[in-house]
């Protein structure tokens, strides 16, 4: 026994020499893991950053450049200028690079482009991000196959297909199939060895929704996912292929893609996901071999490997910031702060209350609650605005990775314009918009209501503390609390209405205006149902039309002019109050090289990246 | 003794039904909206104005629960058990797929828990109120009321950060990347077997390495508890007529702790080493996310904190399981050990 022991402490200590950082092979800390690599279904980060890897798009961001495109499986970039955009900015013409090659062996065809596309538009899942090239399409008059069939068709789609994705009757079917074949077949066609969009009107973002970067565009070996059950590319039958669950779609699991890097193995039991150099990429083979992406989602854990030399980059949330900082000084990192994000923190007012909330307390006036419509009154926004003090927020939260924007909208995109006013800090203002707000009552009698927050997100929590810290100092009436609740539960409650108010992020889907004024602003954005009917009607009045003709106009400057009026309007009528816009922050090893940010990448692309030894 | 075993083993289908139905109604209780959530994991994902509406109808979750239950008891005949939202493939696959992680841990945990904890229980009991004795029972009070996640915490930063021995995860990533290999045969999914399997004593070597913190971590917190089973449970029998007689006979000591004392001791400790045995297959959340071994436990939490009801479940399902089995070993094995008892 005593032997036996001898021998295995021995080894073990033998085991021990450090093992040198492998130049070949990159491992990358991060948290969580991909939902999907199918680029059909794929919406979330983790997703989009192995998908990124393993798919091309038509074109590729020209470095941190958000408005210049590089060609990439399109061997050029259409604009006015060289004839392959049309004059009217509805046409796009994409000529197919020739002899790129799929990881299957398959050679890259216009084909495959345009069966890329069908597939999205016509399998076009429930919560997924085809909404994109769907709204694109069609003058974001339509944000789903399914809006855009009942309006072809005068049936509801769920009439037309039965559960079990049959047609309902023949009349049904048919009506299916020209479907198809009239209005969703001629959008994208293939003309002799180029890929021809029509677009119903210009659609300023086109070509940032196609652009690498944007997992919902790759293009997929249309040979591949037709072997693994995918759409047989048939007008007869592509129902059956619409809103899959997530693992009915074939590429869940698989790699049809034709980018730098094969896909080894995603291995969902320890959160990694392993990526191989595909030696015969078009554009020359990355410099790495290996890459595992790796998700650890202890902070301390994922710090200590970095720490040890075991991983190249690591993420690190801004509340650990200064310890990335004592890893730089010791020479064991290289720390990158301050860069835009492309997303935005802020507090949205809900201006009606849905009935039976039960977060409005009484429900009325007296001290005890808010009636349903308490935040409809301008004095009360502006109240809540002028008490939250969001410079201390950015320093002391966000450990000064963050910024004050005045609207919804983030630094560096088109239409951001920093002459509109930031909301301002002012305790003594609070007091008096409180004391005009609902004709002196709420001042008098107080009110008492609660802020919500998903657990987990400590920017929110503190947010949400802060307000009502500050709040509820002015006056011994007001009592607002703050209640942490699950994700499924913050969701459900804020989307139904039922929140006073609620504090959201928005991450960009592509970098322009239009992703976060609609979401946030216009009636039926994201934000402008959970901010109440008496919301939505004063964004009809006010902002809708305008965001309608900005997203039409293809002249910058008229985009601007536009912009910069629906920001007016919002600010005067204080419709939300903008929290921040977080910056970023990137802490990698020395040795790491060709990393640079970019708000639209999903965390790293490795064809950039290098080690050196 | 047979009959009984059989009788037990026809209870459990049974006793499964009944939890899954339970745990079925409280899910189904929270109705489509706050289901739908576990669908939903941005706000990006409802961008369009139709997409809650169609994610209800696609996963029915506006179906009245018993529908959903008939559903899912089809199903899962066949072997489906809906798909994990956590595990991103089916809540069977998902849960094999992390078993094996699990249950490593808890063979390597289990040995020094049960073999140490007796050890000092026994040296214990026999010093009593001796030095020896008080500073075991410091120890073990120590581990007993340490929070696991402080403690492996504790760990990783003393040998990995500072020493650079033991690392997190299952493997180093060159070995890692080796069992990824279309060489390596995967047979128990088990880092540590499979290297020996495989005849890479290297591997194996380095995933002892990677799973010592985690096991120390275990056995520490485990051994308290199992430690002051065995040393009340020997004091008892220390105390015992027949244990005097042996001594009044002239026995040695050791041959009377040894022979005549630590053998009916032992019967309890059984008890609490299956539930010990049970806990650790169970999994352990904290360990489990402090040095990256992804297994039933995160699965399970996971599961909870997302509403990935499937994974709840299926989850359940496997607990429950584990614990009835479990149990009924224990309660064999106690009849084995202990004439007195009889099994009805």
């Amino acid at each position: 026994m005593k032997k036996i022991l001898l021998v295995t402490l021995t080894m073990l200590f033998l085991a021990f020499t450090a093992f040198a950082s492998d130049p070949d092979t990159f491992v990358s800390l991060t948290i969580g893991e991909p939902e999907t690599l199918d680029p059909i279904q794929s919406y979330d980060t983790a997703s989009g950053e192995a998908i990124q890897n393993l798919y091309d798009n038509l074109i590729q961001y020209d470095g941190q450049s958000l408005s210049e495109f590089l060609p990439m499986i399109s061997t050029e970039v259409p604009s006015v200028e060289n004839g392959l955009l049309s004059e009217d900015g509805r046409v796009y013409t994409f000529p197919i690079r020739e002899g790129v090659k799929f990881h299957t062996g398959n050679t890259l065809t216009p084909e495959d482009v345009e069966y890329s596309f069908e597939r999205y538009i016509l399998g076009d899942p429930s919560g997924g991000p085809h909404w994109m090239i769907i709204e694109a399409f069609t003058g974001a008059n339509f944000a789903s196959i399914e809006g855009l069939f009942a309006d072809y068709a005068g049936m509801p789609y769920s009439e037309a297909v039965d559960v079990d994705r049959n047609p309902t009757s023949d009349e049904a079917k048919a009506k299916l199939i020209s479907f198809y074949e009239e209005v969703v077949d001629p959008l994208v066609e293939v003309v002799d060895n180029t890929v021809v969009f029509t677009l119903e009107s210009p659609f300023a973002p086109f070509m940032n929704i196609i652009s690498h970067f944007g997992s919902w565009s790759a293009i997929v070996d249309s040979s591949k996912v037709k072997e693994l059950g995918g759409w047989d590319g048939q007008a007869d039958g592509w129902w059956k292929w619409h809103d899959l669950q997530v693992e009915e779609c074939v590429l869940h699991n698989y790699d049809a893609g034709s980018g730098p890097f094969k896909l080894v193995e995603w291995d969902r039991a320890q959160q990694k996901v392993i990526l191989e150099r595909f030696d015969e990429y078009w554009a020359g083979p990355a410099k790495l071999k290996t890459v595992v992406i790796w998700g650890v989602d202890e902070y301390s854990t994922r710090k200590s490997i970095f720490e040890a030399g075991d991983a190249d980059i690591v993420y690190v949330p801004a509340q650990y910031l200064d310890q990335a900082r004592g890893l730089e000084a010791e020479g064991k990192a290289i720390v990158t702060l301050g860069y835009p994000q492309a997303s935005i923190t802020s507090l949205h007012f809900n201006w009606l209350v849905v009935e039976g909330s039960e977060y409005v307390g009484s429900g009325k006036l007296d001290g005890n609650g808010i009636p349903r419509d308490f935040f409809s009154d301008i004095h009360v926004r502006k109240a809540f605005t002028y008490a939250f003090d969001g410079l201390t927020f950015i320093e002391e939260v966000a450990m000064g990775q963050g910024r004050l924007v005045p609207t919804d909208l983030p630094e560096g995109f088109l239409g951001f314009d920093e002459t509109l006013p930031l909301t301002e800090f002012d305790l003594a203002k609070a007091a008096a918009e409180f004391k005009l707000a609902w004709g002196g009552e709420v001042w008098e009698k107080g009110f008492a209501l609660q802020l919500m927050y998903n657990t987990g997100n400590d920017a929110r929590q503190t947010a949400c503390e802060m307000l009502a810290y500050f709040i509820n100092s002015l006056n011994p009436k007001f009592k607002i609390t703050t209640l942490g609740v699950q994700w499924p539960t913050y969701l459900s409650t804020y989307q139904n209405g039922l929140l006073p108010a609620f504090v959201i992020g928005w991450q960009a889907d592509y970098p322009d205006p239009h992703n976060f004024i609609a979401t946030y602003y216009a009636s039926n954005g994201v934000y402008g149902g959970p901010q109440g009917e008496l919301y939505q009607e004063w964004a009809r009045e006010n902002v809708d039309e305008l965001i309608s003709k900005a997203i039409k106009a293809t002249d910058n400057d008229e985009r601007v002019a536009l912009y910069r009026e629906v920001q007016e309007n919002v600010i005067e009528a204080v419709a939300g109050l903008p929290i921040y816009q977080p910056t970023g922050i990137n802490v990698r090893a020395p040795w790491v090289e060709g990393w640079y940010p970019m708000p639209v990448r999903s965390n790293l692309y490795y064809y950039h990246l290098s080690k050196t030894n | 003794m047979t009959a009984y075993i059989i009788r037990r083993l026809l209870l459990m289908p049974l006793i499964l039904i009944g939890v899954t139905l339970v745990i079925f109604t409280m899910i189904w209780a929270l109705g489509p909206d706050r289901l739908l959530a576990s669908y939903i994991k941005s706000p990006e994902a409802l961008k369009t104005p139709d997409a809650a509406e169609r994610l209800i109808r696609k996963y029915g979750l506006d179906e009245p629960m018993p529908v959903q239950y008939i559903k899912w008891l089809g199903n899962i005949l066949q072997g489906d058990f809906g798909y994990s939202m956590v595990g991103k493939k089916g809540v069977l696959p998902a849960m094999l797929e992390r078993f094996p992680h699990t249950l490593e841990l808890t063979i390597y945990a289990i040995i020094p828990v049960i073999l140490v904890a007796v050890w000092l229980g026994v040296i214990s009991a026999v010093h009593q109120n001796k030095f020896i004795d008080q500073f075991i029972r410091v120890v073990a009070l120590v581990g007993w009321s340490l929070p696991d996640f402080v403690f492996g915490l504790l760990l990783l930063m003393l040998f990995y950060s500072i020493l650079g021995w033991f690392p997190p995860g299952m493997a180093s990533t060159e070995f890692d990347l080796v069992m990824r290999g279309a060489d390596w045969k995967t047979i128990t999914s088990m880092t540590t077997f499979d290297a020996l399997l495989n005849g890479r004593l290297d591997i194996f070597i380095d995933a002892l390495r990677h799973i010592f913190l985690p096991v120390l971590t275990l056995a520490y917190l485990w051994w308290a508890y199992l430690l002051r089973i065995t040393r009340s449970s020997m004091l008892e029998v220390l105390r015992k007529d027949y244990i005097r007689t042996a001594r009044a006979k002239g026995v040695s000591e050791r041959v009377v702790i040894k022979k005549h004392a630590r053998k009916n001791a032992l019967i309890p400790v059984i008890t609490v080493a299956g539930a010990s045995i049970i806990g650790l297959l169970g999994g352990t959340v904290f360990v489990e996310t402090i040095f990256s071994r992804v297994g039933m436990g995160r699965f399970i939490a996971d599961a909870a904190s997302l509403l990935d009801y499937w994974s709840i479940i299926g989850g359940a399902l496997f607990f429950s399981f584990i614990m009835v089995v479990g149990n009924l070993v224990v309660d064999v094995s106690y009849a084995l050990v202990d004439p007195r008892i009889r099994l009805e």
